[in-house]
């Protein structure tokens, strides 16, 4: 993947108490990433969740509002998976690639980097625009609903 | 389907598209020390001044500056409300992440066993 020229990267990281392996199954496996995708006033029902753990494969998942039910839907498409060192996956509407780094420390804990790229770009590709403002739209309308509770 | 929410994202589109070019963000920098005239903008870098007033052009779409009135000078003013807009989007990424990441936490400690309230 060719580096993005604009725009500065949007970048997590958080060390966990746990090893590596287990930390990537978490990220990639639907029974796990029910427990925690979905931010604080949402749910991410198993249901809903879709892996495919390939180059290629699908990666889908829908938050639920606690306080309504509105849905708030992602899809995306996996572009690197590389067990259990990086994952890279491509919002399907918007462009925007996050890769997932994970590092093994030295005392058995997992530093886990999310870096967001292509954010800019994907506003200006035409083709996603509609859809990125979409789910903008339904992003901003969630966190309406979250402080109006 | 509130208009209010599908301007403010078609503005913050616009936002990072403006934000997405290094000459357009030294003039936001120039900018913020205080308002500047096309000419003004020009000198430090080289550009023309047809160059200067197309990246201008953007940056005022984008709600990023005004312009003053005065046909001759046109004064360029920086307008932080859109910038607050994107880095209010970028925020929000943040704090999705923030919690996420929190809850992953959580499920790690009860997965290995150890409750999930200890220090």
């Amino acid at each position: 993947m060719a580096e993005p020229a604009t725009g500065p990267d949007l970048v997590y990281t958080r060390v966990f108490a746990a090893p590596r392996t287990l930390v990537f199954e978490c990220m990639t496996r639907p029974e796990h990433l029910t427990h925690f995708w979905g931010p604080a006033g949402t749910s991410a029902p198993l249901e809903h969740i879709k892996v495919d753990l390939r180059p290629g494969g699908v990666f889908e998942t829908v938050m639920v509002s606690d306080a309504d039910g509105s849905r708030m839907p992602t899809r995306a498409v996996f572009v690197e998976v590389t067990e259990p060192v990086r994952l890279v996956w491509v919002e399907t509407q918007s462009g925007m690639t996050s890769t997932a780094t994970f590092v093994e420390l030295d005392d058995g804990r997992t530093e886990v980097e999310i870096r967001q790229t292509n954010a800019p770009e994907a506003y200006r590709a035409p083709a996603a625009r509609a859809g990125f403002t979409t789910s903008l739209d339904r992003f901003a309308d969630y966190l309406d609903q979250q402080g109006s509770t | 389907m509130r208009m209010s929410t599908v301007l403010e994202t078609q503005r913050l589109d616009a936002t990072f598209a403006a934000l997405a070019d290094p000459t357009r963000r030294a003039m936001l920098a120039r900018l913020a020390v205080h308002d500047a005239t096309v000419n003004e903008l020009a000198a430090p870098i080289s550009l023309s001044l047809q160059a200067v007033s197309k990246h201008l052009k953007v940056l005022e779409r984008a709600g990023l500056i005004s312009r003053g009135r005065q046909a001759q000078f046109r004064p360029c003013h920086l307008e932080p409300t859109a910038l607050l807009a994107a880095t209010d989007w970028i925020e929000q990424q943040r704090r999705l992440w923030s919690e996420r990441f929190d809850q992953l936490d959580g499920h790690l400690r009860e997965l290995q066993g150890r409750g999930s309230d200890d220090g």
